[in-house]
């Protein structure tokens, strides 16, 4: 059938496409092996080699090229995504809670939040740090007016990701507890977050991620110091070197490393779940 | 009545167009078992969480020893409610899952009283030695019976039980349906049990509840129901007698066999003759009987532990089927494909009618 | 029984206090932020100073300026470019993890495949479009490898295509996902019986196919409208200062404290953005097909 002819081409298609997905990560990658401190960020490769690497950390005796102005910045974008993260995750908690009722407004209140999510940081950024500058007329800060609107910004998927996990949650456990005699709040204590807790973990790492690679609201309302991607932004004037692809490949890296524990963790509660439900047919 | 443990009143609930309880009024009093008979969408379990206080009537009241516990939530009822699929904390023990409401609930008790009540009710239960295990380490009738210790460890007045026999296989059913009766005697606390068999409702109850499409049709002991259904619709749940359509008529009964002067009918909506499985008599085609007979050919029987069930097809194609208690003696045989005369006195016969009065 | 306490229903203040926090946040954080936007827009700016008088004159100057009218149409051009660029480029590929692969596991892992790349900081994977364009960058070295080209294609870099191949790049997984989706919710039985019918693929595709996928099309085309629109990192590093999109226009009048005409684009920003959007959303009534 056409089938039959039709698979097989679109899975080389799917392959191009990949090809073209990852066409600037593996040349990035392969930059980042570069000779230095010589070597420019462009082929051919002179000679292959760590370099890179090695002055990331400090580890080579000084050349002309100055080291990435990184290190600040990554502590500073690291507390940010903390500190959103907490925050965007607990009003997600609290927001999707409420919706599992129904009430009046529940459209508005849904649109308002994924609202969030769907204006550009440049505007958002734009709007907070006029709103800082000209009419509060405080200072725009990482740990202010960013932090601000980085919960802005990741509220609505941490949100999301709740809904859609207690949508699929039992609540006859709750129910049970109630009729137990345990106070509502007390159930959602000891019943029900501890159920929903890996929803939550997953929402955190959303939000962390999103608000770590954060960068046109952060461009405008961090103010003077620098969180990562805005350092990174820096350097995008002045000449770049292979350094900052070695940081890229590290920090994918260490972005997969999170992920696959994360995985792992959710594929073994996810396995412990299956043996319950296996457990209940042998009666 | 100040014997009654809960009152329903005029409980009506909806859900859009659907009306699940219409003008729900019951008495339940202490101390007794009840069962709620009712097809699926009869209304059954909606009634049951009305009472526990999960859902909340558009109108009418529920009582509760003399309280008017309408609006009350459910934490502050103080009924129990024993789930389906029982509704174990999956992140906790057996022992932490009966002792939770000792624990976490309105009169929090220290840890080693919360410990030494919950291996009291664990032991009634049966599941001695089990306390430390997790909620999926145990069987389907091990969690029912931590389910039910859980509920009972609070001592409540009042126990709900929403189909909870119905998630374990026949033999497992048999024997808790004995253990359930058991512990509700011993403690002398009101069941009241949902379910969708009409074997379990008539086996479990003192009284019967029987429910269809939001109404009580009809109340009563098990006992009465059984043999006097108060209309159609009851003794089509019941699943225990053949109804045959037909017209009442000047104090006679015309079916499909024939027609058959009746005794007393009770009013209903259409015309109905019932008779009762193990009240059919099968005699052989060739016999001369006086009384109502249906020609029939033998299909095939059924074992079912204490009776047989026959099945017998009419020249109509109808199945009209006689039950024989093995208790009464040993079973006739009867040749399949062949022709029989089935027959009964008239006098057991249950007459619906809507000339009746 | 007595009638002494009628028990009453109860207010409920849960759901008014789990959702306080977080729409006091919006509120304060999202909404009053627009807002300010449109004020500023209308306030008197001087060289250095800005007032908040009422005026015009910063809209005047927006309108009568070619390079700023210019970067509305750049940017509304540059958009329905990749906005058709993202949906070809996506579109097979969603058909054959949505539609063509049977096993869901193998669909997952596909997704999950796409999706990677994207644990790169975004800055650092624009970077990396440079030396894939440049004229001694990756592209042209391998093609004039293969003896495709003599000479290397120098438009790859710093033009208004390297914004357009490097957005498409980054924005198409957006594309594929929704499509994915929906093409995975057909029902086989549909294509099978139009099959047993005698319909040929192209009919199938035109008539069932793209249909079912719309709501999918329609949500990708917001997510990827809404990214492009709102861009400025891309174009600023890809085409050097050549595209400049509204996105950029915001940027350097910040950087120059223009505020109320970086507000005057921010609200023309909003408005384009606000009539793409509720155009997609007449298409398809998403709430029902969702």
């Amino acid at each position: 059938m056409e089938s039959r002819v039709l698979k097989p081409i679109l899975a080389v298609y799917v392959g191009a496409f990949l090809l073209f997905l990852y066409g600037p990560f593996v040349v990035l990658t392969i930059i980042s092996f570069q000779q230095g401190p010589v070597g420019g960020p462009q082929f051919p490769i002179i000679e292959w080699s760590t370099y890179w690497y090695r002055h990331l950390f400090g580890l080579v005796p000084p050349s002309r090229i100055a080291p990435l102005p990184l290190g600040d910045a990554l502590v500073r974008s690291m507390t940010l995504a903390f500190m959103t993260m907490i925050t965007s995750t607990v009003l997600g908690v609290m927001a999707a809670q409420a919706f599992r009722k129904r009430f009046k407004g529940a459209n508005i209140v849904f649109y308002l939040i994924v609202l969030g999510m769907m204006v550009p940081g440049v505007l958002t950024g734009l709007g907070t740090s006029l709103l800082a500058n000209n009419i509060i007329g405080i200072e725009r800060h990482w740990y202010t007016t960013a932090f601000a609107t980085h919960v802005v910004y990741t509220f609505p998927f941490a949100f999301l990701v709740m809904l859609a996990i207690l949508n699929r949650f039992d609540a006859s456990v709750e129910e049970a507890a109630w009729s137990l005699g345990v106070s509502p709040v007390t159930t959602f204590r000891r019943v029900t977050f501890p159920l929903i807790f890996p929803g939550v973990l997953s929402a955190m790492l959303f939000a962390f991620t999103l608000s770590l690679d954060e960068f046109p609201r952060t461009l405008f309302a961090s103010g003077r110091d620098q969180t990562l991607p805005l350092a990174i932004y820096g350097t995008f004037s002045v000449e770049i070197h292979p350094n900052i692809f070695a940081f890229g490949v590290l920090t994918t890296l260490f972005s997969f490393a999170l992920l696959s524990v994360y995985g792992i963790l959710m594929a073994l509660s996810v396995r412990r779940a299956r043996k319950m439900a296996m457990q209940e047919d042998i009666a | 009545m100040e014997t009654a443990v809960f009152r329903l009143e005029g409980v009506t609930k909806r859900y859009g167009d659907l009306v699940a309880l219409d003008d729900v009024t019951l008495d339940v009093r202490v101390n007794e078992y009840v069962s709620f008979l009712g097809p699926s969408g009869s209304g059954k379990t909606t009634l049951l969480r009305v009472i526990a206080g999960f859902e909340t009537p558009d109108s009418g009241r529920v009582f509760f020893e003399g309280r008017d516990i309408t609006h009350v939530p459910s934490h502050e009822r103080a009924i129990g409610f024993v789930f389906q699929n029982f509704a174990l904390f999956p992140h906790l023990t057996v022992i932490k899952n009966v002792g939770f409401g000792l624990t976490y609930g309105k009169k929090p008790l220290p840890n080693a009283e919360v410990d030494k009540r919950a291996r009291e009710v664990i032991a009634m239960v049966g599941l001695a030695g089990m306390e430390d295990r997790g909620v999926d380490q145990i069987s389907g009738g091990q969690r029912q019976r931590v389910a039910l210790a859980r509920t009972l460890a609070m001592q409540p007045k009042l126990v709900l039980l929403d189909e909870p026999l119905g998630a374990l296989d026949a033999n497992l059913r048999g024997r808790m349906r004995n253990e359930l009766r058991a512990i509700r005697e011993r403690l002398g606390v009101t069941f009241l049990h949902v379910t969708g068999s009409e074997n379990e409702a008539l086996a479990m109850g003192d009284r019967v509840v029987v429910l269809d499409r939001g109404r009580i049709i009809q109340t009563g002991a098990a006992d009465d129901v059984y043999s006097a259904p108060a209309s159609p619709d009851v003794a089509h749940f019941l699943n225990r007698f053949n109804l045959f359509d037909g017209t009442l008529a000047g104090g006679n009964f015309t079916g499909p066999f024939g027609t058959v002067p009746v005794a007393a009918a009770r009013k209903s909506d259409r015309d109905v003759y019932a008779v009762r499985y193990d009240r059919m008599r099968v005699m052989p085609a060739s016999a001369a009987a006086h009384g109502p007979t249906l020609k029939a050919t033998f299909v095939a029987s059924e074992y079912l532990g204490s009776s047989i069930m026959n099945f017998f097809e009419t020249g109509d194609g109808r199945v009209v089927e006689m039950e024989h208690h093995l208790s009464l003696g040993a079973p006739d045989i009867y040749e399949p494909k062949q022709d029989y005369l089935l027959t009964w006195n008239p006098d057991q016969a249950i007459v619906f009618g809507r000339e009746a009065r | 029984m007595s009638d002494a306490t009628v028990s009453v229903p109860r207010k409920d203040w849960t759901t008014r206090l789990l959702l306080l926090p977080g729409v006091i946040w919006m509120m304060l954080f999202l909404i009053t932020p627009i807002l300010m936007i449109v004020y500023v827009s209308f306030w008197t700016q001087t060289t250095f100073n800005i007032s908040p008088d009422p005026t015009l004159d910063s809209w005047k100057q927006f309108f009568s300026s070619t390079t700023y009218v210019g970067s509305l149409w750049t940017t509304i051009r540059i958009w329905l470019i990749v906005l058709a660029t993202t949906f070809i480029v996506g579109y097979p590929t969603a058909l054959f993890v949505g539609l063509l692969v049977k096993s869901k596991t193998l669909s997952t892992v596909l997704l999950v495949i796409c999706v990677i790349p994207f644990w790169t900081s975004f800055l650092i994977r624009v970077l990396a479009w440079r030396p894939m364009l440049g004229k001694e960058g990756a592209i042209n070295i391998i093609l004039q490898k293969f003896g495709i080209i003599q000479q290397p294609i120098e438009v790859l870099l710093f033009t208004e295509l390297s914004v357009i191949i490097g957005m498409t790049q980054i924005y198409c997984v957006f594309m594929v996902g929704p499509i994915a989706f929906m093409l995975a919710r057909i029902d086989r039985n549909i294509i099978e019986a139009a099959r047993d019918l005698g319909a040929g693929f192209g009919r199938i595709f035109w008539k069932i196919i793209l249909p079912l996928s719309l709501p999918g099309v329609v949500v990708g085309a917001i997510f990827v409208s809404v990214m492009v629109l709102g861009e400025f990192a891309t174009s600023g590093a890809l085409s050097g200062r050549k595209v400049n999109l509204l996105g950029n226009i915001i940027v350097t009048q910040v950087g120059s404290l223009k505020w109320a005409m970086a507000s005057v684009v921010g609200v023309i920003l909003t408005v384009v953005m606000g009539i793409v959007i509720a155009g997609f959303l007449r298409i398809v009534d998403l709430k029902r097909e969702l």
